[in-house]
């Protein structure tokens, strides 16, 4: 960076140094977690978790994959995730479609249901969800898993999906359906590409939220065999109460398949707004 | 090729009439224009016969075909929208193949066809190109080829050119009529600029309020406008009324329009058709050619003196508008370019009567 020193008035550097404070203040958990990852679990006990460490070891991580369980801990949470994600956009864009196009009785009964769904607290659906699944034989399966994520994510994009599709030029559908389009291929083949700067955001939103999910996944979930990384990590706490070094190392390896959904979709997302659709 | 019949077909929305009774026929081949002011039923009318609307009352047939339950794609129509509506992630080609290919037809026939009408339409550098590096007047002209390569028994316009500037769309307007010419398809177009429906047009509908108010050839209709509507919605500038009386000179016999400020002898050839109006009050109109400057009247113009004064000028080089004044109403004459005048002198006009327009100030329906 090669910024002028007649530009650093004490305006400036007050703002710099403010901003210098909270990136420090932002980064210090990560950084720790990163730091704590590389020690040994006695030099956390003698010293503290903010020092700085004696010896740098990546064993933790080693110990995380393999004793730890992640090496089918984070496998699950792809099997859960991915399904649960794509059933989610195919779905929550078909009525998005037909909520922003179509006039019809309850359209916008429909609308209100998705986004009152929205609203209710998560938690307080938690033991009728438990009872439904246990009745329709999915408890501890992941298809139980998915259905519910699916379930509850819907609401959210349909909302999200219907407002931007409003704002595709009704006039490019018609075209299509004189040009002979059936209303299943405009949404497939003019709908959705038109959608995609939306579909690309609420993707790496969606993946973030059901890859991080764990409550779902404890109630949903008994066999450890089944159980996705976040719900894997809580029962390291239980089998190795003190290995700290672990459970962070285990913690930090989860994190990357979001970031780099959120690198990698980034670059559509960006892309897909400088989409003109008008004339 | 086909013909297109509206038989009593009526468009409601709720308590909103956007077409009311409109009863039309199109014949084969025929360049029809529907005109009329926004909110005139004119869009609809064309929506209802792509199938976008669906009809309340009445039936709509293409050919012998009754087509009020056919869908779109089935009807056999193309449609050029106002924002053109090009697919924006599909390629120039695309654009113009989808239609092709969403009805399963060859590939080397679609590519033949494609070729072809962007040879016609002079875009055949633009075909790999996304819409949004297409200025206006291309992407119109790739909507166009969209149309065309359909091979449509009925061609439907939708305001084309409405989004071009005033060179391109005078340009582009004479393209659609060569292109009309070519390909000798029935072309219903839609625009509220009457000199577009005048320039284009075999036969404009006139439209109104949802309702049809007279269908005929661009010179007959600037000739023998139905209604005041009509006269002054085409032409340009519009005909000048004035609310005047119809006299009959006692001693003479001849008649007189008698507009209070001015005194204008009727045309022999027009009296039969006022006399029931003697002593009444009509709509008297007048276009704006047929008021000339007294000392460049043509000649065999019989002259009919008014005298008014003039309020603003308009110099257009080949000719000049004059804003005249007279009886406190104001009026357009389209004049000699030669002609001087100023503003605030009084100056003498000849109007030619042989032109003249009349109606009935109740109906305001044409006398004449």
């Amino acid at each position: 960076m090669s910024v002028k020193k007649t530009f650093l008035s004490p305006w400036r550097s007050l703002l710099f140094f403010v901003i210098l404070l909270a990136t420090l203040v932002w980064l210090l958990p990560f950084v720790s977690a990163i730091l704590t990852s590389m020690r040994s679990n006695d030099d956390i006990i003698t010293r503290g978790f903010l020092a700085l460490p004696r010896q740098i070891s990546f064993n933790s991580y080693k110990v995380a994959w393999t004793r730890g369980g992640l090496s089918h801990y984070l496998p699950n949470s792809f099997i859960i995730t991915i399904p649960s994600l794509v059933l989610t956009l195919i779905l929550s864009s078909l009525s998005a479609y037909a909520l922003a196009r179509f006039r019809f009785r309850g359209n916008r009964l429909f609308l209100y249901m998705y986004v009152g769904g929205m609203m209710l607290p998560f938690q307080v659906l938690l033991l009728p969800v438990f009872r439904l699944t246990d009745a329709l034989g999915l408890y501890d399966t992941y298809w139980g898993l998915i259905a519910f994520h699916t379930a509850f994510q819907l609401g959210f994009c349909t909302f999200l999906l219907r407002n931007y599709m409003r704002t595709v030029p009704g006039e490019i559908l018609e075209a299509a359906r004189i040009d002979g389009c059936s209303e299943l291929r405009i949404w497939a083949q003019i709908m959705m590409p038109l959608t995609l700067p939306a579909i690309a955001a609420l993707a790496t939103l969606e993946f973030t939220w059901i890859f991080n999910d764990y409550l779902l996944a404890i109630v949903l979930l008994r066999t450890d065999a089944l159980k996705p990384v976040t719900a894997g990590l809580a029962t390291l706490q239980g089998q190795y109460v003190t290995d700290w070094t672990v459970i962070v190392a285990g913690a930090l390896l989860a994190t990357i398949p979001t970031v780099l959904v959120f690198l990698f979709l980034q670059r559509y997302f960006i892309e897909g707004l400088t989409l003109g659709t008008g004339k | 090729m086909a013909t297109v019949t509206y038989e009593h077909v009526t468009k409601r929305w709720g308590d909103v009439v956007a077409v009311n009774d409109l009863t039309l026929e199109i014949q084969d081949k025929e360049f029809m224009v529907y005109v009329g002011p926004s909110g005139c039923g004119k869009s609809t009318s064309l929506r209802l016969l792509a199938g976008l609307e669906e009809v309340t009352e009445g039936i709509i047939k293409i050919g012998d075909r009754v087509v009020n339950d056919v869908p779109p794609k089935d009807r056999d129509i193309a449609m050029v929208f106002q924002s053109y509506a090009l697919y924006p992630h599909m390629s120039v080609y695309d654009n113009m193949a989808f239609g092709l290919k969403l009805r399963k037809t060859p590939k080397a026939e679609i590519d033949k066809k494609v070729k072809e009408a962007a040879e016609l339409l002079g875009i055949s550098q633009l075909l790999d190109r996304k819409p949004k590096a297409l200025s206006g007047g291309q992407r119109q002209r790739v909507a166009v080829g969209r149309a065309i390569v359909r091979n449509p028994q009925v061609f439907l316009f939708d305001e084309p050119l409405s989004n071009l500037d005033a060179k391109l769309r005078v340009e582009t307007r004479a393209n659609i009529s060569r292109l009309h010419q070519q390909l000798g398809t029935t072309f219903i177009y839609v625009t509220h600029d009457q000199v577009e429906a005048m320039t284009m047009a075999d036969r404009i509908a006139v439209l109104k309020d949802g309702v049809l108010q007279q269908v005929d050839t661009p010179q007959h209709l600037y000739d023998h406008p139905g209604n005041v509507f009509v006269a002054g919605f085409i032409g340009s500038p519009s005909m000048n009324f004035f609310d005047a009386t119809v006299v009959e000179e006692a001693d003479t016999g001849k008649f007189y329009i008698d507009g209070g400020s001015f005194r204008l002898a009727v045309p022999d050839s027009k009296v039969e058709p006022l006399r029931p109006y003697k002593g009444q009050q009509i709509i008297f109109g007048i276009r704006p050619e047929d008021i000339h400057a007294y000392e460049f009247t043509p000649p065999g113009v019989v002259p009919a003196e008014l005298d008014a004064e003039v309020d603003v000028t308009e110099l257009m080089g080949n000719e000049i508008f004059i804003y005249g004044l007279t009886g406190g109403r104001q009026f357009i004459a389209r004049v000699d370019p030669r002609t001087r005048a100023h503003s605030g002198e009084t100056m003498r006009f000849n109007v030619n009567m042989e032109n003249m327009h009349a109606f009935d100030p109740s109906s305001e329906n044409a006398i004449l």
